[in-house]
Order: C-alpha cells, then structure tokens, then sequence
C-alpha cells in the first residue's frame, strides 16, 4: 500500500476526533459543521478509491500487443461454433431485408437520434399533435428525439431517391432500424422494438399495388399463399391508411381461422412528398411499417418479449 | 364504446346477420372488439299487473296477488303458485320487499326459472326459483331497476306505463330489449367524433350497406327556429375561439311533477351503452351524447347566477389560471393547470370544460331553472386536461375527438325538443364567434381511380358519398388526358381545351357535412370512396420494380455476425439509453452522452457513447448464471455530444461492433483472445489489419488499460480498439482482470471494404513445411521477428505462411524464444534441399 493512502486512512481516523466534537458546537451551527465533516470525509473516501484504483492499476505489466500470445502462455483458440449464436431479431431483420432486395427495394437503416423535423413536421404531424407530447416520444435535452418508428426516415428517403423518378423509375427503399416508445415494459411491452418501414413511388403506384407488395412480402416471408385483409386505419403521414392482416400462416401454427395485424400502411398524404419536393400532382407514392419483434416471437413461439434485450445466454444460444 | 345494435335499427336497415355485419364493420370503418349478445337476457321477464297487495304484518314485505296475462300459459304450472287456499286463482302469489310496491300497478315480473338480467354476466348467473318468504309462498320475483341492469336503484320497484303495456306482455319486447351490444375499439376513430353517436356510426353502416342515410332533420337544422328571448338575458363570452370555437346555452324552467315514474325506453337505452340512468335531466343530456355525439351540461340556473353575483347569467369561457382550484361535482377538489378551459360564472369557475361540472352549480331535486350547455373546446387542451386530472367520462372521451361546432345549435334545440313534457324553454343563446364554412373538395374520376387502382364508374362513385351525407355535384366528360404540365391547373384552365381528347372522366364537387370535421383534401375523399366500397374488394397487383443494391453497412454486419458466431460467440441486443452510474463507473463524461429528459427511469437517462459497458454488465450476468468461458457481441448506434452535429443538424451517429471475452478460469492476458478474434474477422472481411501501440489518451474508450491496448489500422486507417479493461473497471464490474475487448467503427470500416488488393497466390511446386525457433531478446516485438521472417522468404520469391507455435522464455533470462511454423514454396520451382537450408539459415539469422 502507497504511502499516500496510509497518510489519507490516518487523517480519515483523524476526523473521528471532530465528530466527537460535535456536541460541543451550538445547536444552530451543528448542522452545518455535520455537513462539511461528512463532506471531508467523503473527499478523502475518493481519494483512497482513487489511488487504490491507479494501484489496482499501476499492477499491470505492460505486453507485446502485436505477439500471438504472452511468454509461456498457449496460443488462444477460437470457440467451437456450437456455443456461437445470432440473434434472433437480427436473424429475423435479415431474413425481412433478403425478401425486400429480392423484391427489388434498396436498404437504408434508420436512425437512432433524429430530430422534430423529420420524427413529426416532415411527416404531416399537425403542430398540437399529442404524439408530440411527453407523453409518449422521449426527447434529449436538446430535443432530439430517439425516434418512436422509422417513418423518421421517410423525408431523408424520398429526397435521396428522388433522382429515381427523373429517370422514370420508381422509388423502392426498405427502413429496418431500432425504435423507442415511452412504454413501461412487460411481457409483451418493450420500450426499445425493431421496425422495418417500406417506401414506394411512381408516376402511377396506387393502394392495390400496395397491396399486391404487402402480400408477396409476407408470401415469400412465411413461403406460402396468404389471404389478406384491411382494416381502416389512421397515420397523420398516409391518406387513406390501412391495417394490414394475415391469415395466421400454417407455418406458425395457423389453422385457417384467426387474422394477425402485421402493420400500418397507406397511400403517402400529399404534404409529405411535397415537404421532399416531389410533387403530388404527378407522383403516388405507399409506404408500410411493422414490427420485427413481433415476426420473431411468432417464428419461435415466444411469449415474452423481454427476452430480446436480456443478454441472457440461456435463451441466445437457442438461436444458432 | 358501446353500441346497441337495435338503437342502430332504428337509424339503418340492417338485413344482414350479425357476423357479417362485424366483418363488414372491421373492414370499413373500425374493429368490433366484442359482440355481446344480449337476446336472451329478459327471457321469461312478464309484465305483471299488481291486483291485491297487502302488508305482511312485523314485516317490510307485502303480499302480492298479480296478473299475468296470457304468460300463464307459456309457464309451467308447477311454478305458478297461486293463494293459499284458492288453488284455482288466476292469479300469482309473489311476495314483494319495496316500498313502491302498491295495487294496481304494473311491474317487471321475473318468472321462476329465468335468470336475474343484472346477474346474467355473472361466473354463477343468479336463477329466481320459488320460495317461501315468512311462511307464504312466493313465486319468481318484481324486479327493481337494478336487478333489469338498468340502473343502482335498489330500494324500488320498475313501475311501468300502463299505456304501453298490459299483462303478459314480454318485458323485452317493451323496450326492444332483445339485443346486441357491439363493443367498439374507441382509438382507430379518434378523428371521427361523428362515429361517437348512434346517428354518426349507423350513417357509416348504411355507407358500408350501400344505402342511402336519412339524416334526422333536427341533426341539419331543418327544425322549425324557436326564437325564445322572452325577458331573459344571458351573455356569452369566449375569450379564445380557439379554446371553444362556440358556445351555445338554453335556459329551461322545470314543470311541477316533471319526472316520470315509469321506466322508460331511454332508461334502457342509456344502460346498454354503458351508462346508468341518474336523473330526468342528466339521462336526456346522456341520451342526446350517445345519440349524437354532443355532450351537453346541465347547470342550476340560480346557483349559476348566485356564484357569480350577476343580476343574469354571464357565462365567460377562458383558460384557467395557474393553481386555480376548481370542486368538482364528484367531490374531488383540482388543481388547474394554464392549459385547462374554465366555464366560468362572471368569471368564478363552474366547470371544468368538457370534463366535469362544480359542485357550486350542480342540479338537484330543488332545482328550478336549468342552463343546458352545449360547446365544442379545443380537443388537444382537452386531452391535456384528460391526462392531468385523470377524467375518462364519456363526454371528454367526445370532446377530445373535437365535436364539429355545427351540432352544438341543433343538439340544444332537440334537447329542448325531447324534454317540452317536463321542461319549458325559455331561451335560447348561441355564441360563435368564427363560424366554420363547410370543406368543399373538387375532384375526378381518375384521382380516385388511379390511386386506389380501381375502376368505379361515376354513379358508384357519387352514390357512395352521397349515402353518408356528402352532396355531390358532377361534372361529366371533362378532359382527362391532360398533359402533366397542365396539372394541377384550376380546372377553369382545363376545360375544354381543342387539342384535349374528351373521355369518361368526370369532375365531383364534393361539399362535406358539418360533422365531417375530418376531411380536408382529395385523398380524404378518395379514402371514403375505397374505405366504404371495401378496400379488400380491390384487387391487388404488384408494381414493376427494379434491381436493388446491397446495402453495404448490412451485408458488414451480416458478414461479422455470421463469423463471431461461427466462432463460438453469442450476438446480444442490450438498451441505447443507460444511466449515469454506468457512464461514471467506465470513466466516461455523463456531459458528453445526449440526456433523456423523459426517461422511463434512472437506468434509461443517457443515450450511450460506446457498446461495450453494457456488454460488461451483460457479461456480469451471465458469469452469475454459470458461464465460465464465453464471448459476447453487439453492432448498434452510439452517440456522443462532442462529435457534434451532421449537416442535417442531427448528432453525428456512429455503427460500432463491441466485443467482450470472458474466461474465468484463465489467467493469461484476454487481449490475445481479443486479437485472434479481430484478425479472424478482419480476414473474413478481406482485410489485413495491424496492431500499433496506443500513444493518445481515449476518449470515450476509457476504461482500455492503455499498457495492454492496440489501435487497430488498415493501411493508414484508424477503425477501432483490441484491449484489455483496466482492472479497476473490471473489478467494479466483477470481471476476471484482464478481461479482453474489441471495439470496432463499423462507419469506418466500410470505405475500406474492396479496396485491399487482393492476389492470388499459388504454386503447383511442393511446399517445405518446417518449424523455426529463433530467440531474441525480450523487448523485441513479436511482429518485428515475423517482419524479418517475410522479409527473408519475399526476398526468395517465395509463396508462404508464418504460423505462431509458442512463445517460451526461460526463468530468468532476458531473450525469448518463438516458434513458427513456416510453409513456403517457390511459384516456379521444386526447391531442392540445398536451396531450403540456405533460406533456413538465412532465417536462423535474425535477432
């Protein structure tokens, strides 16, 4: 042990004397004379902690970072893939990604801190909206926001890719990214979710080619024909908007009765292709978004959705 | 929501069976969360005539002789039990506990057998038998209002109206009680508040049916005006029309005698949407809402003007102050916030707008004079107010879908309407200061057609906006093949241009309801037409699309994924927001991590700087549940303040890749675990990487023990960090010392992907397989030994590979020997044993 520390330990027993002195101190200055003790005590605390730390250390023996391995030691080994695993929202994210460059749609990943622009006033949020309020986006300080779906990314989308139209092409992007909601968790709750949003336009796209996209993404998603619904839905960002349905698949156990809700979707409102400068009057345009949680826990037949950010071993290396 | 479905019949033709109409509903309008059948809840529940009635003596119970009816003769006669004595009566002996049970009424016989209504929801539904009650004989029971589950009242018995019924009547067909309730999901409508009346939702199911909806006249004020001023005086101020865009108010005198004793249908009503009767006064106020969707408030008139010490009424409708205290009719007393709307007397609240009324002017049996409110308020402070005070009745459940100020006029009229039996309209007074003219929307076939990728004729078209209310005015053969530069154009500067061809395109001019407040554009009229012809009628096609590119970045992480955990390692998802105790025990600066001013919690405050402190606690974990051995990985976005912003004016994002190994049997250093790990996949990826001493401070990375730390280098390219954790951190984590990392720039990595050359190299000559020890002093680096080593055999024009065998130093000695095993070739040639010892004597050379 340092000198330094033994000096600081005996000054620690030091201050004893002065507690000691406390009752000697007028009731109305004992308080104050309480709090500067406590205060020097918990400076010099630090202090040893510090210096007990450089020592920990100080301990350390510097070694050859370009050598294999230290003098006499064996030369490590790579794990077996046997304990390796994926996981499993990240296997399912590239499964999802696979089928949407298949279907010809580019990837673009969202953003984890974005901004009141592109989260709300790009995507048609009226000023007093209550998704603007605390209640349910978190904000930095400064008021950035970690985005609450990947529509975040639809105005950054459609100006990047607008070259596409000038060249008589469409517009097809695909937007998995990591989401936020101010939402407690519980067993089917989480606050941070995977979504993966799709974006299309065209001179002349419309909702039953939206349609169309959905259904092959889900038929080669499950591999096998699917019968589809819509329920009417509203997003400040889509006019008209749409629930998209499933019939529950045989693959997770379907057994032709029971719909599932995939996603959100709808033809894209005219304000949000006017605020990336395409303009409505000549361009249609869809866009989608849904969980990849959601896919997941289907796939494996989870009921706990807790278990994606666990970290447990126990549960990871199921998924290999 | 709850909805009865024959409320809804009395608005719409519905000849379709229930099933279909939920589907129907679910695809068109909004999800039916439940249906609840409710056609056999008063089975067996008659009309009664009381005909003798008498007091059981040292009892509250009376003894009750009643007729019912043809009802004998659908009943068991078991069950039947008539006066003692007089087996042959046509009467009932029921024996009957209320107060208001009295000769010659009629009353809600529940006969023996059926099922108490109230109960009939109920784990074990409460079955009426026949009993002996102080020793007579009681067969089936009179119900109360609280039994029929219309209501609390216990005390008494349902008296009903013998104008309407007779003995032996069915109870249900009285009311139209034979019902189904459909539970609605609230949230898909919340920017239709028409749809949160039976008027509005059965408007929608005639559009969804195809039919024509006959709005009710007083709804579009085509009722006579009753213009009633007659001495009374009442003023209105809305001091932002913003907060309540109007404000309409009706002062009503009481009758003597005014409440009826007789159950009424509108009891019923009230209760099958999920409301209980309470009084005359607040039921035909509940009534309305649920019919129209407009709630109204009743005030006590003279309380009304005694609060604010006015000769007459001054209503003045503000914003509250900060901390203004407001006791509410409920008993509770709140605390108002700047963004809560006040109804005020003279300026003294009376009201919490929308939400609830105060104490101060409350309604009861005394009251003489009512001031019905009727008022639309800013739904957005209305929601706010909603949260803050915790209020979900079903009037702000209304008013934060935003009520069109068009039906506050026409509901106050109809209230006054509905209630001329027991109430006398004095006055009438309406305030609106901004008055909202209706939405008029221009648009074509072919708008709606080519966005839905349908083919609706005209007539389909008109007829289906028609149904639910829109008028409708067409315009037929104009231009549609317009050149793209003309559109957009007025349709003025369209019309008939020569060189335009004429086709079956037609203009609509569409002037929307005032109930409509949700349509603005064209793509909400073309949401209507698709929405109630059926979205799932149109048939789905897929669009031409075109070769995507890979996106780099994922098929990066796609590419380490599949390596690591080839190599043993498990990939984890850990949170992006920590807490500062996390930040503070790496050593990071908590000021340099963007703060979450909402957090869910302490532990989620700071959105992070680096992968790998959460992998540490992750690590902890699993060294808890029993892992020895173990390496665990993530690729996320991290973020740190002093990298500052994009162009965009966002905070620069970073993809990092953060890996830890865990071995709590080993002692040897972790960082050559680490290394091994990084050069497998740098060489996955098609990259040599170096190692290079680490000579500047970390930033964020401060808990790498620098003696222990390489910089990792492509070429001359910084992209990330093989260490090991200082063992004060890893202490505090509880880690074995020496645990070793890798923190990788994933952003960094990616220009450098295809540039490395990459030659192929072989020979069809045999390779000289031999195993080199060379010793050299301790101080020299490995890799200048391996430098040396491929200097000599490049010299050769050798093809080779250097493999690590061990590294040996004697105790005490001051060189150390390492061991390689080289295989080398020559492209061209065999090389024979003379040329293989002079390159293994060369080799032997170096120090």
């Amino acid at each position: 042990m340092s000198v330094k520390i033994e000096e600081l330990k005996k000054q620690l027993k030091g201050l004893n004397s002065d507690y000691a002195k406390i009752k000697d101190v007028p009731a109305a200055k004992r308080a104050a004379f309480g709090k500067e003790l406590n205060a020097k005590k918990q400076q010099i605390l630090d202090q040893i902690t510090k210096l007990e730390q450089a020592a920990l250390d100080a301990d350390v023996k510097p070694i050859d970072i370009t050598a294999p391995t230290a003098p006499n030691q064996p030369i490590p080994q790579l794990m077996t893939s046997d304990h390796g695993s994926r996981h499993p929202l990240m296997t399912e994210l590239d499964r999802v990604i696979e089928i949407y460059q298949l279907m010809g749609f580019d990837i673009v990943e969202s953003r984890q801190l974005d901004d009141e622009f592109h989260m709300f006033d790009s995507l048609n949020f009226p000023k007093d909206h209550p998704a603007r309020g605390d209640y349910d986006t978190f904000r930095t300080e400064e008021g950035f926001i970690p985005p609450a779906h990947t529509s975040t990314m639809q105005n950054r989308v459609l100006k990047a890719y607008k070259h596409n139209l000038e060249q008589g092409k469409a517009i097809a992007v695909a937007v998995p990214g990591r989401v936020f909601r101010n939402e407690d968790i519980d067993a089917t709750h989480e606050h941070t979710l995977y979504q993966c949003e799709g974006v299309y336009v065209s001179t002349d796209c419309n909702l039953g080619q939206m349609l169309g996209i959905l259904r092959e993404f889900f038929e080669r998603y499950f591999g096998q024909t699917l019968k589809i619904r819509t329920q009417p839905g509203f997003f400040p960002f889509t006019e008209p908007s749409l629930e998209f349905l499933i019939e529950k698949p045989k693959s997770i156990g379907g057994k032709g009765a029971g719909w599932l809700e995939m996603l959100g979707c709808g033809m894209i409102h005219p304000n949000v292709l006017k605020m990336a400068g395409i303009d409505p009057e000549k361009y249609h345009g869809f866009a989608w978004g849904g969980g990849i949680d959601r896919l997941a826990m289907l796939r494996y037949g989870l009921s706990d959705i807790r278990y994606f950010e666990s970290g447990k071993l126990r549960f990871l290396k199921e998924f290999k | 929501m709850k909805i009865s479905l024959n409320w809804l019949k009395k608005y719409v033709d519905i000849n379709i069976s229930t099933d279909e109409l939920v589907k129907l509903i679910g695809a068109r309008l909004v999800e039916i969360e439940e249906v609840i059948d409710q056609t056999h809840k008063y089975d067996n529940i008659f009309v009664a005539k009381v005909v003798e009635c008498e007091k059981i003596p040292e009892t509250h119970l009376s003894l009750c002789q009643i007729d019912i009816g043809e009802a004998r003769t659908t009943l068991s006669r078991d069950v039947l039990i008539a006066r003692k004595g007089s087996p042959s009566s046509p009467l009932v002996q029921v024996v009957c506990g209320a107060p208001n049970v009295h000769k010659g009424m009629l009353a809600a016989w529940i006969a023996p057998g059926a099922t108490v209504p109230a109960s009939s929801n109920q784990d074990a539904p409460f079955v009426i038998g026949t009993r002996k009650l102080r020793g007579y004989d009681s067969s089936g029971m009179l119900a109360g209002a609280d039994e029929l589950d219309f209501g609390t009242v216990h005390e008494s018995i349902v008296e009903l109206d013998p104008k309407t019924a007779k003995p032996g009547d069915k109870f249900a067909d009285l009311f139209d009680l034979n019902d189904i309730i459909l539970d609605v999901e609230n949230k898909p409508l919340t920017r239709r508040p028409d749809t949160f009346g039976i008027i509005g939702f059965a408007r929608e199911i005639a559009g969804i049916l195809g039919q024509p909806f006959k709005t009710p006249d007083f709804i579009i004020n085509k009722t006579s005006d009753f213009i009633l001023s007659g001495g009374e005086k009442l003023d209105i101020n809305i001091t932002d029309p913003d907060l309540c865009p109007r404000y309409t108010a009706l002062i009503m005198e009481r009758k003597d005698d005014a409440k009826s004793k007789y159950l009424t249908e509108l009891d019923t009503l009230i209760s099958r949407s999920g409301m209980r009767p309470i009084d005359p006064i607040v039921d035909m106020t509940n009534y309305l809402m649920l019919l129209t969707g407009q709630p109204l408030h009743a005030f006590d008139y003279d309380k009304f003007v005694k609060v604010g010490k006015s000769q007459t009424p001054k209503v003045i409708v503000r914003a509250a102050k900060p901390n203004e205290k407001l006791a509410l009719l409920d008993g509770r007393e709140v605390q108002c916030t700047e963004n809560d709307i006040l109804i005020t007397s003279n300026n003294i609240p009376v009201a919490l707008a929308g939400a609830m009324g105060a104490a101060n002017t409350v309604i009861d049996e005394t009251t003489k004079k009512i001031i019905i409110e009727s008022a639309t308020f800013s739904l957005y402070n209305l929601r706010k107010t909603q949260m803050q005070h915790g209020i979900f009745s079903e009037a702000i459940t209304r008013f934060t879908k935003g009520q069109p100020a068009g039906g506050t006029l026409p509901v106050a009229k109809e209230f006054a309407t509905l209630t001329a039996h027991q109430l006398k309209p004095l006055a009438l007074f309406d305030e609106y200061p901004k008055p909202a003219k209706p939405t008029v929307v221009k648009i074509t076939t072919q708008d709606i057609n080519s966005l839905l990728g349908t083919d609706y004729a005209v007539d389909v078209i008109r007829q289906t906006l028609e149904n639910v209310g829109f008028v409708v005015t067409v315009k037929n053969d104009v231009i549609s093949d317009l050149p793209q530069s003309r559109r957009g154009q007025s349709d003025e500067a369209r019309d008939g241009g020569p060189e335009e061809r004429v086709r079956n395109n037609s203009v609509f001019t569409v002037t929307t309801p005032y109930w409509r407040t949700d349509i603005h554009i064209k793509e909400d009229i073309i949401e209507e037409v698709g929405r109630l012809l059926g979205y799932d009628s149109i048939t789905s096609t897929v669009p031409p699309t075109y070769t995507a590119y890979k996106n780099p970045l994922f098929t990066l992480k796609t590419q380490i994924r599949n390596t690591l955990s080839a190599a043993g390692a498990n990939e984890v998802l850990t949170y992006s927001f920590i807490s500062e105790n996390l930040i503070e025990k790496v050593g990071q600066d908590p000021k340099n991590s963007y703060k979450i001013i909402n957090s869910l919690s302490p532990d989620l405050q700071y959105v992070r700087q680096q992968i790998l402190p959460n992998l540490f606690e992750k690590a902890h974990d699993n060294i808890k549940d029993g892992y020895e051995r173990f390496a665990l990985f993530e690729m996320n976005q991290v973020f740190w303040k002093s990298e500052g912003l994009t162009n965009e004016k966002v905070p620069v994002q970073f993809d990092n890749l953060g890996v830890v190994f865990v071995d709590t049997n080993s002692t040897a250093p972790g960082y050559y675990t680490a290394k091994l790990y990084a050069e497998t996949l740098a060489r996955q990826i098609g990259l040599t990487i170096k190692f290079i001493p680490r000579t500047k401070p970390f930033k964020v990375e401060t808990y790498f023990e620098p003696k222990r730390s390489a910089d990792l280098f492509v070429n001359d390219t910084y992209i990330g960090n093989v260490a090991e954790l200082k063992n004060s951190i890893a202490a505090k984590f509880k880690l074995p010392s020496s645990t070793g990392v890798i923190e990788i720039g994933l952003d960094l990595l990616l220009p450098l992907l295809g540039n490395t050359k990459t030659s192929f190299q072989a020979s069809d000559f045999p390779f000289v397989k031999r195993d080199l020890t060379l010793t050299v002093p301790e101080s020299t680096p490995y890799q200048t030994v391996v430098v040396a080593i491929q200097k000599v055999l490049t010299s050769q024009g050798l093809i080779f590979t250097i493999a690590p065998l061990a590294i040996y130093q004697p105790k005490g000695k001051t060189t150390k020997n390492l061991s390689f095993h080289l295989e080398f070739a020559h492209p061209d040639k065999t090389l024979d044993s003379k040329q293989i010892n002079a390159i293994i004597k060369q080799l032997e050379q170096i120090k």
